[in-house]
């Protein structure tokens, strides 16, 4: 059977020209705010950026709690009051850590820009960390932990880190049922006092904003006061555990979760663009090598994906999929297969042309309305960089050669240096 | 306001158009009138194993995907017990290519033996992925055929392991026969297009395709519950969790936004009355939730929670009843109808911020009746008033027709 060409529409060329600059303005109290207008609906993103997370903790869960607490009581209101009013107007709101950043944001309907921001004021730079609502939220937040725990998603993901990372590095932690009563209230108050102040915190704000949006913030987050504050050295670069494959038992599992990679380049290495290339052709999409491979060739999984991440101190690279547990070994052994292939045979042209549009318009779906916009600013603004970027990641994609690509996969997939995590059953 | 337009071919395909210049892109959505509601209860699981062969080859291109892709697009696909949803996204300048793919599948699939079998190996991974190899995993599975006792609805989408594995060849041909219809299929487009530019493509890819009859089984209806249900099974869980399941009336029913927002009452944001009351006063759920099934028959509104530890099942359910009883007899105050309506209307229109988003939500306007109704939604979820919230709890959450699963933790102390 084959394809009759002559009916195929013409392909056309995608272009990304339309990618600009955010505006960017500077408050009095000197924190930037990144605008990134757009859309046809009368609604507003706010992302409140703070450049503390994992690393800047003396505790585990000391950034994340302190994130999700702050709906839990502010100086002039209990936690039932506030999460009445973020219902009652409508308010999206999401507060998270990560490894390097705590994100604030909220999203809601343009007709209650003051009052939102009103209240996040309030939530965000005036928190009470009461006691009883602390104990609710960190059993809350246990059980969680004790559910999670069960998958082998979980538990390969962490275990991979672990590795990759180091047991000793913010970024290679691995949580225990016990870091969840070691935490308590003062933490928070010490790491909020640190961090949720002018100097570390920069604004995203994205949508259709309504006029006067620029004197609102001016009002709200532009009269917080800076004062000083000792913010704790960052630590060391992470160096990986010796030990490269590990096997991690799930008594009754089905499937067992594969973790495989390394640490690598970061986004402002310049061989960043083709790395991410070369990813994905391996496992960055639906017509990837390994999904060809592992789900619609051998059907041993119902999806494998591969990734590359750029943290602030390191990037790494990571293959994830769940497989059915007679297939772990030869799973494995498939994924090496496919990195070995990358390495030696260049790319056939009805490929590299696939992978090329594929990526070229996935650049253009980051831009898909202003919230996916400001996301993938962000992305880049934390790497220092900005929008060029993706100017020379098209520039890349279009200009890579089968040659490049060999080359690439040669410096960066060292199948000697990767690690190999499996959760599962037993053999 | 979303601005619709639309036209139907002479095979009875319907097209309907939303032009929004602000994205580069375009978003184009297949739904087929067909979902596991159809299927022979020998069979079960076999709509949504056919989804993933619509991507095995067609009549005259084997390789929708890598097609796809090189146009830029990219494709997903989901199956409910009522439809099946075929979605993408590509670049506008690449329109005509969605066309042509999704055209040449709904004229005739070409699938191997290899296909199938391979096929149904994924699905059976996706079943142990989603389902078996999750905590909790299976708890949907069980309530299912404890609520439904004759209507397909009894048995869920992904359907029978022994099904998946006897589905031949045959078998998907005449499905595909049976319900791959260009008069069985909806197709909305939205994005950077012209919607005189759809509908002559339309016309020119799918305009030849000929209407097919479409199977058509009248669905057994399910008799009114008499009395509670309950089932209790054991597992390997760190903690006990109850689930609750009430026979309610189907999607398009007047009733139903109403429900709508009686779950939100119950379980919207931090402060639903589960969260506020069960989770934080009383502690006794880690976690708890409401919500509809929203099916074309009628569905199901479930509550699920975790207990805390040292929480009995009965005090647990105690205090789950009182916050019920309370919505029958006590009309909700205005300020939480207000709040329940605000957070309605800002999640309705989040729901469109990008442009698969909004394809996916007129899509399912159209399954309902008319795509233009997203325009009209936000004002009938204003005139529910709390007398009518009152009522429909009366009406629905009756001890009589309610479904109970105790799923028990092996590793939790029991009381």
């Amino acid at each position: 059977m084959k394809t009759q060409k002559s009916d195929r529409p013409p392909v056309n060329p995608i272009n990304i020209e339309f990618i600009s600059q955010p505006e960017k303005i500077i408050l009095s109290n000197k924190v930037p705010v990144y605008f990134i207008k757009g859309g046809n609906e009368e609604i507003t993103k706010i992302d409140f950026v703070f450049r503390a997370g994992f690393t800047a903790e003396e505790i585990p869960l000391q950034s994340s709690t302190t994130a999700r607490m702050l709906t839990e009581g502010s100086e002039h209101m209990t936690a039932s009051e506030i999460n009445r009013e973020l219902d009652y107007y409508g308010i999206t709101f999401n507060a998270a850590s990560d490894r390097d950043s705590t994100i604030i944001s909220a999203i809601f309907l343009n007709r209650h820009f003051t009052k939102a921001l009103e209240l996040l004021k309030e939530i965000i730079f005036s928190p009470r960390f009461p006691e009883d609502e602390f104990k609710t939220l960190m059993n809350r937040r246990l059980q969680w932990f004790l559910i999670n725990r069960e998958k082998v998603s979980t538990i390969a993901t962490e275990y991979f880190f672990e590795s990759v990372f180091g047991k000793s590095h913010p970024y290679g932690l691995r949580l225990n049922a016990e870091d969840f009563s070691r935490i308590k209230p003062a933490h928070l108050r010490n790491f909020h006092s640190r961090y949720y102040i002018p100097q570390e915190m920069t604004l995203f704000v994205s949508g259709k904003t309504p006029t006067g949006v620029i004197e609102h913030l001016e009002n709200y987050v532009g009269s917080i006061v800076h004062y000083p504050a000792d913010r704790k050295k960052s630590p060391p670069l992470p160096y990986g555990e010796k030990k490269r494959n590990l096997f991690i038992p799930k008594e009754g599992a089905v499937q067992s979760a594969i973790r495989i990679g390394s640490q690598t380049i970061k986004r402002s290495n310049p061989d960043f663009s083709s790395l991410l290339i070369v990813n994905t052709l391996l496992g960055g999409y639906f017509g990837s090598r390994l999904m060809k491979n592992l789900r619609e060739e051998k059907g041993y999984t119902y999806g494998i994906s591969s990734y590359l991440v750029s943290l602030d101190l390191a990037g790494y690279l990571l293959i994830a999929t769940e497989v059915g547990k007679k297939y772990t070994q030869k799973a494995v052994k498939e994924i090496f297969k496919e990195i070995k292939i990358l390495q030696k045979e260049p790319v056939k042209d009805k490929e590299l042309e696939m992978v090329k549009n594929y990526m070229l318009s996935d650049l253009v779906r980051m831009f898909d309305g202003p919230f996916a916009t400001a996301e993938s600013f962000r992305l880049v603004w934390e790497s220092g960089m900005d929008m060029s970027y993706f100017q020379t990641l098209a520039q890349k994609i279009k200009s890579i050669t089968p040659d490049e690509i060999i080359h690439i996969a040669r410096s960066y997939y060292d199948t000697g240096e990767l690690y190999t995590v499996i959760a599962g059953p037993e053999k | 306001m979303i601005e619709i337009k639309r036209c139907c071919l002479n095979n009875g395909l319907r097209v309907i158009v939303h032009e929004d210049s602000s994205t580069p892109l375009a978003a184009v959505s297949l739904v087929y009138m067909v979902g596991s509601r159809n299927e022979d209860p020998e069979l079960t699981g076999l709509a949504h194993l056919f989804e993933h062969l619509m991507f095995r080859g067609s009549e005259s291109v084997p390789d929708f995907d890598d097609q796809l892709q090189l146009a830029g697009g990219e494709n997903n696909a989901f199956t409910n017990s009522d439809i099946t949803n075929y979605y993408l996204t590509i670049p506008a300048v690449n329109i005509e290519t969605a066309f042509w793919l999704e055209s040449d599948r709904m004229k005739g699939l070409n699938i191997t033996e290899e296909s199938l079998s391979n096929q149904k190996m994924v699905v059976l991974e996706e079943y142990r992925q989603a389902y078996l190899n999750q905590p909790y995993g299976d708890a949907t599975l069980l309530i299912r055929p404890l609520a439904y006792k004759i209507h397909p609805y009894r048995w869920p989408t992904i359907g029978k392991e022994e099904h998946i594995k006897k589905v031949t060849l045959g078998d998907i041909k005449e499905f595909f026969h049976s319900y791959y219809a260009p008069n069985n299929c909806i197709m909305v487009v939205a994005g950077n297009v012209s919607a005189d530019d759809v509908f002559r493509l339309a016309e020119k890819w799918f305009g030849k395709i000929k209407m097919r009859k479409v199977h058509t089984e009248t669905l057994p209806e399910e008799p009114p519950q008499k009395s509670a249900r309950k089932l209790t099974v054991k597992r390997n869980v760190p903690a006990n969790a109850l689930y609750k399941a009430w026979h309610v009336c189907c999607r398009r029913d007047p009733s139903f936004i109403t429900l709508d927002l009686l779950t939100d009452i119950l379980a919207a944001g931090e402060s639903g009355r589960l969260q506020r009351i069960l989770v934080r006063e009383k502690k006794l759920f880690s976690s708890i939730n409401a919500y509809l099934t929203g099916d074309l028959d009628p569905g199901l509104l479930i509550i699920q929670g975790r207990l805390n530890n040292g929480v009995s099942y009965e005090k647990a359910e105690n205090g789950l009843n009182k916050i019920i009883e309370e919505i029958k007899s006590t009309p909700v105050p205005d300020e939480e109808m207000e709040k329940v309506k605000n957070r309605f209307e800002a999640e309705h229109i989040m729901d469109r911020v990008n442009i698969l988003g909004k394809v996916l939500s007129l899509s399912q306007y159209e399954v309902l009746g008319d795509a233009s109704l997203i325009n009209s939604e936000i004002e009938l979820y204003r005139n529910v008033t709390a007398g009518m919230v009152s009522e429909a709890a009366g009406n629905y959450l009756k001890k009589t027709s309610c479904n109970t699963l105790y799923y028990i933790s092996t590793a939790a102390k029991q009381l």
